[in-house]
Formats: C-alpha cells, sequence, structure tokens
C-alpha cells in the first residue's frame, strides 16, 4: 500500500472545516477512511472478495486512513452494548474503574448461577442460564420501554404525550434506569458490583424495580392516550 | 456438548501418559485430572495435571492459607482441583530425602508476581500433613507488619510490642490444623503469664494455646512459647516439623506501624516477628523450613521484584542464607492447555467464542500464560 506524496498531503488533505459550524463535528478531511478491524476479511485470499471489498482494498491502498478510537476492539470478546454500558457507568473519565467494575458484576452473576447450577438436581439444570452475557442482553431487552411519553405545549398547557421510541433511545433508557437505580437505592456497604448483578438477575426474571418503572411509564402512557393526536410526528 | 476437539497439547499429554489414567475416547477432559489425591504419590507423569482435595480435609489443613480466589473456586465449584507442577514436585524429592539428624534446610520459593508460590506452598503442607508432620503454616507474614489496630507494650520485654490480634487469629487456625499434636507435646518448662495465671511443666502444649486464646493479651506471648518449644523438641524425633511461611520478606523488610510517638516500627521489635525470624533460623533440627517470597502483600519494594536479593534485602539475605532457591516459572504450554480445559469443564468459560481456538489463543496472549492473569481474565468470560 503506497502512502500519498508530500505533496499531495499538503495540498488534498487540509484540516477540513466546513461551511456552516456544526455541533459535532470531526476535524478529519472526508476522504479519511474507517478503519478495519475485522480479521477475518485479511485473511481471505483475493478470489473469495465479493467487488465491493476488492474495490475497497484498493481504495485503501491510495486513501489515508483514520486513527482507531480506544473502544474499537479487535478481540473476540467485545461487545458493543457491554461497552455501551461501561460507559454509562464511568465517571469523570475513570474508564479503568468502569471497566474493572462491569468485569466483577459479570463474574459476580456467573459465580452465583453457577452455584445455583451446582446444587440443583438433574431435571432443572437445563433451565438455569449460566452464561452472563445472555443474562445481561436478556436484562436489558426487558427493561426497554415501547412507548415513551414526551411534552407538549398546547394552548399554554403542558401535556404529557405518549410517542413512539427509536431503538436507541429505548436501549439508553434501559440502561440508564438500571445504573441510576443501582447508584440510588444501595445500602452504603454494597458494593456496585453485588448490587447490579442483584438487579441484572431480577430483570433477566422480569421482577424488580426497574421493571416496575417500565411497566409504571407503560401505564401513564396508556392514561394519557387522549393526547395522542397532539404529536404530530 | 462442549464440542470442541483435542487441542495438539493435549494430544502429547495423552501419548506420554501410561497406566490408570489413560482416559477413554468418550471423556477427553479426564486428562485433565488425575485420581491420586495423595501428594506423596504425585510423579511427573502428574505433571500439568489437577488432583482434588476432599473438601473435609482442606477446612482441617488449611484453616488459613489459601489464596482468596482460589477460596472463591472452591465455593463455585464446589471442589478444590490444585495443579501437579514442577516446582512442587522439586520441593517434594528434596524433603524425602532430607536427613532429619542434619540442621533444617530452609526452601525459598520465588518467581514473578501471579505465578502460583502461595499454591505451591499450599501442596507442600498438604504434602507434609498427609505424611503427618507437624505443619506451622503463617499464611502471610505482610498481615504482621501493616494494618495492626492495636500494638501492646510486651510485659516480657520492655521494647518489644505485642499484637493480640493477629496472633490470636493465627493460635485459632494452628489450633484446627494440629489437635493430635497439641495433645502429644509437652511443655518442659513453667510458663508464668501474670499473677495468678501461670502453665506448670509437663503439661500439654495445648493449655498454651488455649491460655493464648483465652487472655489475649498474652497471646503474643504464647505464641513465642509454641515456637521455642516447637524447636526444642524436634530434634528429638517425635515428630516431624515444617516451618511454611508466605511472604518471608516481610520479616526483614520496614512496617508501616507507628508507636504512640509517631517514630516506626521495625519489624524486629515486634514480638511475633522476632520470635517467628528464630524459627526461621537453621539452629535446629528434624525437619525444614519452606518459605515463599511475595511482592504483592510486600512494602516499600518496587512492583518488578521478585528476586531474592531485591526482596529480601542484605539483612535477610543474610538471615536466610543459605537456601535452596526454587523458581516457580508462569505456566508451559501443557499446563496451560491443563487449565484451560479444566476451566471449560467446570462451565466457567461460558463466553461463546472462549471455546474456539481463536479465544484459546487471544487467553494466552492476553494472559501471557501467567495463572493469575488468566484466571482474572477468565472470570467475565
Amino acid at each position: 500500500m503506497a502512502a500519498p506524496s508530500a505533496a499531495g498531503l499538503g495540498r488534498r488533505l487540509r484540516a477540513w472545516v466546513p461551511r456552516l459550524m456544526q455541533v459535532r463535528w470531526s476535524r478529519y478531511n472526508p476522504s479519511y477512511l474507517e478503519p478495519e478491524v475485522n480479521k477475518e476479511l485479511y485473511q481471505k485470499p483475493l478470489e473469495e472478495l465479493t467487488e465491493e471489498e476488492r474495490e475497497q482494498m484498493e481504495l485503501k491502498a491510495v486513501r489515508p486512513i483514520k486513527a482507531a478510537p480506544p473502544t474499537l476492539s479487535s478481540s473476540v470478546f467485545s461487545d458493543p452494548m457491554i461497552s455501551k454500558f461501561t460507559n454509562m457507568m464511568m465517571r469523570d473519565g475513570n474508564k479503568v474503574l468502569a471497566r474493572s467494575l462491569m468485569t466483577q458484576t459479570l463474574e459476580t452473576i456467573k459465580r452465583k448461577q453457577l452455584e445455583k447450577y451446582h446444587k440443583a438436581p438433574e431435571n432443572e439444570k437445563e433451565t438455569i442460564e449460566c452464561n452472563p452475557y445472555v443474562i445481561f442482553h436478556q436484562a436489558l431487552k426487558n427493561c426497554q420501554p415501547i412507548i415513551g411519553l414526551s411534552n407538549i405545549t398546547k394552548g399554554g398547557k403542558t401535556y404529557q404525550v405518549p410517542v413512539p421510541l427509536k431503538d436507541n433511545r429505548k436501549r439508553f433508557l434501559a440502561m440508564k434506569w438500571l445504573i441510576t437505580e443501582c447508584r440510588e437505592n444501595k445500602h452504603r456497604r454494597t458494593l456496585m458490583p453485588e448490587k447490579l448483578s442483584q438487579e441484572l438477575l431480577l430483570a433477566f426474571k422480569n421482577e424488580g424495580p426497574v421493571i416496575k418503572k417500565k411497566h409504571v411509564l407503560h401505564k401513564m402512557a396508556e392514561a394519557n392516550r387522549a393526547y395522542a393526536h397532539f404529536r404530530w410526528w | 456438548d462442549h464440542g470442541y476437539g483435542l487441542p495438539t497439547a493435549a494430544k502429547e499429554c495423552l501419548s506420554s501418559v501410561a497406566g490408570q489414567d489413560v482416559p477413554t475416547p468418550q471423556r477427553p477432559r479426564a486428562v485433565f485430572h488425575t485420581s491420586e489425591s495423595d501428594p506423596a504419590k504425585h510423579t511427573e507423569q502428574h505433571e500439568g495435571r489437577h488432583y482434588s482435595i476432599p473438601l473435609e480435609e482442606v477446612k482441617a489443613v488449611f484453616p488459613h492459607g489459601l489464596p482468596y480466589r482460589f477460596q472463591q473456586q472452591i465455593q463455585t465449584f464446589n471442589e478444590a482441583r490444585v495443579m501437579v507442577r514442577r516446582p512442587a514436585l522439586e520441593l517434594f524429592a528434596y524433603l524425602r530425602s532430607t536427613s532429619f539428624a542434619h540442621p533444617a534446610v530452609r526452601y525459598v520459593i520465588y518467581g514473578e508476581r501471579g505465578t502460583g508460590k502461595t499454591m505451591t506452598l499450599c501442596h507442600v503442607v498438604h504434602f507434609c500433613s498427609r505424611q503427618g508432620w507437624l505443619v506451622l503454616h503463617i499464611p502471610d507474614a505482610h498481615l504482621w507488619v501493616k494494618n495492626c489496630r492495636e500494638l501492646l507494650q510486651s510485659s516480657y520485654k520492655k521494647e518489644r510490642l505485642d499484637q493480640p490480634l493477629q496472633a490470636s487469629a493465627w493460635l485459632k487456625n494452628f489450633k484446627t490444623s494440629n489437635e493430635r499434636f497439641l495433645r502429644e507435646i509437652k511443655t518442659q518448662r513453667k510458663y508464668v503469664w501474670g499473677k495468678r495465671e501461670s502453665t506448670e511443666e509437663g503439661r500439654p502444649l495445648g493449655e498454651v494455646v488455649e491460655q493464648g486464646l483465652a487472655r489475649v493479651r498474652t497471646a503474643s506471648d504464647a505464641v513465642g512459647v509454641v515456637l521455642r518449644e516447637l524447636k526444642l523438641q524436634s530434634p528429638r524425633g517425635s515428630f516431624r516439623l515444617l516451618v511454611a511461611v508466605d511472604g518471608v520478606n516481610a520479616l526483614w523488610g520496614r512496617t508501616t506501624l507507628r508507636k504512640e510517638d509517631k517514630s516506626p516500627v521495625s519489624p524486629g521489635e515486634l514480638t511475633l516477628v522476632h520470635n517467628l525470624r528464630k524459627m526461621v533460623m537453621n539452629d535446629w533440627s528434624g525437619g525444614a523450613v519452606v518459605t515463599t517470597l511475595s511482592q504483592t502483600g510486600s512494602l516499600f519494594k518496587p512492583s518488578s521484584a521478585f528476586l531474592p536479593q531485591e526482596l529480601l534485602g542484605k539483612e535477610g539475605f543474610d538471615a536466610l542464607d543459605p537456601f535452596v532457591p526454587v523458581l516457580v516459572p508462569n505456566y508451559s504450554p501443557r499446563e496451560f492447555e491443563s487449565c484451560y480445559g479444566y476451566y471449560l469443564e467446570r462451565k466457567w468459560l461460558q463466553h461463546e467464542k472462549a471455546r474456539t481456538e481463536d479465544g484459546k489463543a487471544e487467553l494466552q496472549f492476553l494472559s501471557g500464560s501467567n495463572p493469575r492473569q488468566l484466571d482474572r481474565l477468565a472470570g467475565p468470560l
């Protein structure tokens, strides 16, 4: 892969400033490409690549690549949901602490479930889920609300109007509720991994305070059905 | 089923094995276990395999001394499985051929962080207790030189300091593991504890321990008496004594304790440390001293230090010299396969990618075959 020439660097790859100032933008020149972390793609021989992939590989020979962000990982064990949850748990940029809390939570869940598994009789062993990742994903899915409320002002009065939620918003609300619940409603001496593991296990079984909060939101939305026509999007 | 094939290193284990441990093709995971639960019968054939200690024996032999993560593992898996490794086998060979008429030989187990020094020491302790030795196991000497809430001035010697809590905790655990010997060994001298309390000559040593537990103020002196008696009576040959100290570099370093006038305490001023130093000397016979160096709990030592000279300092090295050093390395490829296979079999590795070859290669790379790192990495997976 030949690097671009020095003259081209100066002329084409100037730091990019948009014409209209954006709220969230990056200084990368639009010609920079995203880094590719998928190992399997590089191990495939040339013949097996599709047309698009072949074009992409040729483009990489002439275009520069952006720097990889620290959250991008080529590990087989990396999970985007877990990374997002860790980032939301992080305080003051202390990613090391947030990540260690997350790993301790997963380990605690696994230990609790394995102890139950080993003590259970043979016929019940199949029903006990020991994989902490499966529990985590299922618990988050159970906590996601289907419908949300939005404040709409009409005629001087503000109404709580039921609105559909986007997927990202649902995921965000589920994670936010879990974290706030674990931060606020715990005994002074309980540590975060212990409390989080308890909440995740309860949410996995569709019990617990976070599921209750979701149901309360649904009930409110159901109660305010009459104002649904205020929504214009 | 797990759906993983036998990797090449495990196949080597299979081919090099002979005797009753040959696994049947239907149960490939038996290659990581051995049914031999007596450490005396462990040989090179068992290297890299896990043997299990019955849980009652764990409570009797190890009331203290097992690392915390290992205790959690025992509780989760409902079994205690220890890997047989070369340093432990080496130590067994030395201990079998010790001559009890000669002065006690000191063995120092050293190695980098997390390579399994404490587990090797526990394996040796299990071996000796099975052989019927009296085991004097100090789980972590660093606990005696830091975080002490109560420091009393010793009534025996004015300039020394007592640690009642640590001493009584140790006496309690010592009692659990060595009940039989405490009844048989008799004191050789009268010990006076206070105005009204004393132990006569010829009473069983268990009474001294009871005295230390009942009157916590005298616990440190009780520990000193126990150590002295054992040292004097061991050359007679009625019992064999193993002194197992984990973190022996704590005895000659610095402490974080301060006296009431805020001046620092040196380890020699603590009764427990003073008596333990005398025990670790080679001026008695009829047993052996097996110690471990530890940087993990140590005070004022850099984290990259692991060699005896660095951790013991000049004073400690001169005190322990001459000793037999035993290096504990990271896992060899065969031991790594064994550990990985054990985790898979006990369902500790739950992530679906952990079962693939890529996952295993990643675990080996990230941990660098270090046992502690592997344990930490496999925790959340």
